[in-house]
């Protein structure tokens, strides 16, 4: 092992840009920052390009209501960077290695992680702590010395994060930059639950609630997978359009049912039910009608959107009874560590079309633009270059 | 038509014979005289050998609105010979020794054909008070008012017609006391272990409800392989009576104290159990069920059947976060045509134990009393023989 690190600052604090949210809803503003080096089984990263998701964009909007999110923090999960400098015990990577933080834990080692029913890392408990997972604490300052707190364990808004190496996977120099960020968070998710959580097979039908970046990839996923049939379902309708492109074969639009429920024109459309139905938003009521579109028998709903009240899905039990099944997924059941390769490879290979999800590129000093995009619904990913100038 | 008394004259023609009735809500059946018409196209007309009282019967006989109607022959776990058979009958012929199943198989349609469930599309399930493909009744009293079937099955009666999507052909070997469990109970129960939640060796069980369908689940776990399947009830006695049927730990929900009982159990599993089968019926349960699954993988299996219209509940995040799986089945999962015999295999080769699940056995005029001891919880499986 070569213990002579190559990189000037191995050691030292970095000084550099971060996008910072102080006040929840508020444009992040660009500042100074000093980023500390990785601790034992910590890595620091310098990020390339980062993209927003829209669970940034969530929690930047309610911040105030979730104790576990203190501020300032820096937001970004979805990013690509290149490890610049290694904690000790680290053997998974090196400096120079191109790789993704990943906010979904794999540390290879734990029951879960061994086990192949399962994707939830047990390795640091169940639950979710602010900063780094294995002590709490940040490794952000302001210049006067406050600490800036992490999100979801990665923190991608800036030009340098330091990341737990668990949640650290190597992603081959082959695949396009724009592409390999966006692996790291929604379109994984999408493809994932498709393929791994609901295992859709060969002429299985698909109903898809929202058909945002992380719907798109998830029907995206079941083309893969050779799905006959995959229902969109959306209030915008020019999200038809946009969804054929990522193997959308039908769309309705809940609007224009008119004395119909999704659910009664998803059963006429599939013969009584979708075999996989996918929650995608993160409303109880959509997942209720993504239930409801089910076929008895087999249908299988997976829950994908993040409900941010916690509010009851309400079963019908017979429903139930009739063979139907749910279950919620977290990164599309993938485990980074083994899965985000496979992914990346099916890009290679021209099997996985992901170059439509890239809708618009800004540079970091106009991240704020990102946000205004997603908010006003006319992106699907907007990658944040920390270097070019666009 | 003339009506007869059985005998090998009377194919074709009424079949005049008693049937235990449900007259009104709650009210004991009666005994009488009722006509059986003879089997229609794609029908089987039945001799019940053995019929056994289930939970489900007692449900619909309390119940008031429909979909419970009266009058109505109950009865829906059975072994029967074949005493006649309609046109267009293939597979089965008279003599035969069969067992009715409620839930239909016609092995053509999507669902019979699809390896990944157990519901025939061309036959849905429901609690219908008809013959399955006319909507008619083959039941009529003496007045010749009509008399309604259950769940397409009706055993407790000397005769009975069944639509050929339900019955099933078994060895005629087979002890009928025995068999006639597979009708309905067992093979919900041990199929739930079996087919529908794919327990593996080694898993760790938990059970809500150790009635028959509960020890069922049990019975069925044991055979898999489980290493721990863990009883929860309120009633102690259970544990003894569930420890011959593989249950190796129980819980007492009254006797939790402070602790919820998903958080004893998520205590004494390290984390919460592999596969957690809810067997009551009550929505409230299936939640507790939920808690009580392992994070990552567990799975939570509905079996038990509520009132109609009543809905689970389940936080939206606690669904997202916690890799749990949500199911129900019907029959446990099971193909009737396929797996019945498969389970009567089973049991033939003492792998499969049935006659712990029989506590007693009685003759069709005490089929009242069996409704008392079940609903007192005094019995799994009362056992009823119709014949001589």
């Amino acid at each position: 092992m070569n213990n002579k690190s190559a990189s000037p600052k191995a050691g030292k604090v970095i000084r550099c840009k971060a996008a910072i949210c102080r006040i929840p809803g508020k444009p992040l503003v660009i500042e100074e920052i000093e980023v500390e080096p990785p601790k034992a089984w910590e890595i620091r990263i310098k990020i390339l390009c980062t993209s927003l998701c829209h669970s940034d964009v969530t929690f930047w909007k309610s911040s105030t209501d979730l104790p576990k999110l203190p501020l300032p923090v820096i937001f970004g999960h979805e990013a690509v960077g290149v490890v610049e400098s290694v904690g000790e015990y680290v053997e998974e990577v090196k400096e120079r290695d191109l790789v993704l933080p990943i906010f979904h834990r794999d540390c290879g080692e734990c029951r879960d992680c061994k086990s192949s029913k399962s994707n939830t890392c047990s390795k640091f408990g169940r639950g979710y702590r602010p900063n780094m997972p294995r002590d709490g604490t940040s490794r952000f300052r302001e210049l006067k010395g406050d600490v800036i707190h992490h999100f979801l364990n990665i923190s991608s808004f800036t030009e340098y994060s330091v990341v737990d190496i668990t949640h650290v996977v190597k992603i081959t120099p082959h695949i396009p930059l724009g592409i390999a960020c966006l692996l790291s968070c929604g379109v994984s998710t999408g493809v994932g639950a498709a393929w791994k959580v609901a295992g859709v097979e060969v002429g299985s039908t698909v109903a898809i609630f929202g058909l945002g970046a992380v719907g798109l990839a998830v029907a995206e996923g079941a083309r893969l997978n050779r799905a006959s049939k995959i229902i969109g379902v959306d209030i915008n309708p020019e999200k038809f359009e946009i969804g054929k492109k990522f193997g959308i074969t039908d769309f309705i639009n809940p609007a224009t049912c008119g004395d119909k429920t999704v659910s009664q024109v998803i059963k006429e459309m599939t013969d009584g039910g979708a075999d996989y139905c996918f929650e995608c938003i993160g409303l109880t009521s959509v997942m209720n009608d993504a239930f409801n579109s089910s076929r008895e028998g087999w249908g299988k709903t997976v829950i994908l959107g993040v409900e941010m009240h916690g509010s009851p899905i309400s079963l019908n039990s017979i429903e139930i009874l009739k063979g139907r099944s749910v279950c919620g997924t977290y990164f599309g059941g993938l485990k980074p560590r083994s899965d985000i390769a496979t992914l990346a490879q099916k890009y290679l290979d021209k099997e996985l079309n992901l170059g439509e999800f890239i809708t618009h590129e800004v540079s970091f000093h106009d991240i704020n633009k990102a946000f205004d995009l997603l908010l006003e619904g006319k992106s699907l990913r907007c990658i944040i270059w920390m270097d070019k100038l666009i | 038509m003339d009506i007869e008394k059985p005998s090998n004259k009377t194919a074709g023609k009424p079949i005049q014979c008693r049937a235990a009735i449900a007259t009104a809500p709650g009210e004991p059946l009666v005994i009488d005289e009722v006509i059986v018409d003879p089997p229609n196209s794609h029908e089987v007309r039945v001799r019940i050998i053995c019929t056994s009282l289930c939970h489900s019967d007692v449900t619909f006989w309390k119940m008031k609105d429909f979909p419970a109607v009266f009058p109505r022959i109950l009865g829906h776990e059975a072994i029967g010979v074949v005493e006649s058979v309609g046109e267009n009958v293939d597979g089965v012929v008279e003599g035969d020794v069969v067992i009715p199943h409620f839930l239909a198989d016609c092995t053509e349609c999507v669902g019979c054909r699809s390896k990944k469930g157990n519901l025939c599309s061309a036959f849905p399930f429901k609690i219908s008070p008809w013959m399955p493909r006319d909507q008619t009744s083959r039941f009529k009293d003496l007045r010749g008012e009509t008399i309604h079937h259950f769940v397409s099955v009706s055993s407790f009666s000397e005769y009975t017609v069944l639509d050929i999507a339900h019955v099933v052909k078994v060895d005629p070997t087979v002890p009928p006391n025995r068999a006639c469990l597979l009708s309905c109970g067992v093979s919900t129960g041990v199929g739930a272990a079996w087919r529908t939640a794919n327990v593996e060796v080694g898993s760790t069980v938990v059970i809500f409800g150790l009635g028959s369908i509960g020890l069922a689940v049990a019975e069925g776990a044991r055979l898999c392989g489980a290493t721990r399947i863990i009883g929860v009830d309120v009633i102690s006695e259970k544990f003894e009576i569930g420890k011959r049927f593989g249950v190796t730990e129980f819980v007492n929900s009254k006797n939790c104290g402070d602790k919820s009982v998903s958080q004893i159990i998520i205590d004494m599993t390290d984390g919460g159990a592999d596969y957690c089968f809810e067997c009551v019926g009550l929505a409230s349960l299936v939640q507790e069920a939920y808690a009580c699954c392992r994070k990552g993988w567990g799975k939570t299996i509905v079996l038990g059947v509520d009132q109609p219209g009543s809905q689970l509940s389940l936080s939206s995040f606690e669904v997202l976060h916690s890799g749990k799986i949500l199911m129900g089945s019907l029959f446990g999962g099971l193909k009737a045509k396929s797996d019945i015999p498969i389970l009567l295999k089973r049991y033939m080769d003492k792998e499969l134990e049935l006659d712990k699940f029989v506590t007693h056995e009685m003759k069709f005029e005490e089929i009242n009393s069996a409704f008392d001891l079940l609903i007192k919880g005094k019995c799994l499986r009362c056992v009823i023989w119709m014949g001589e």
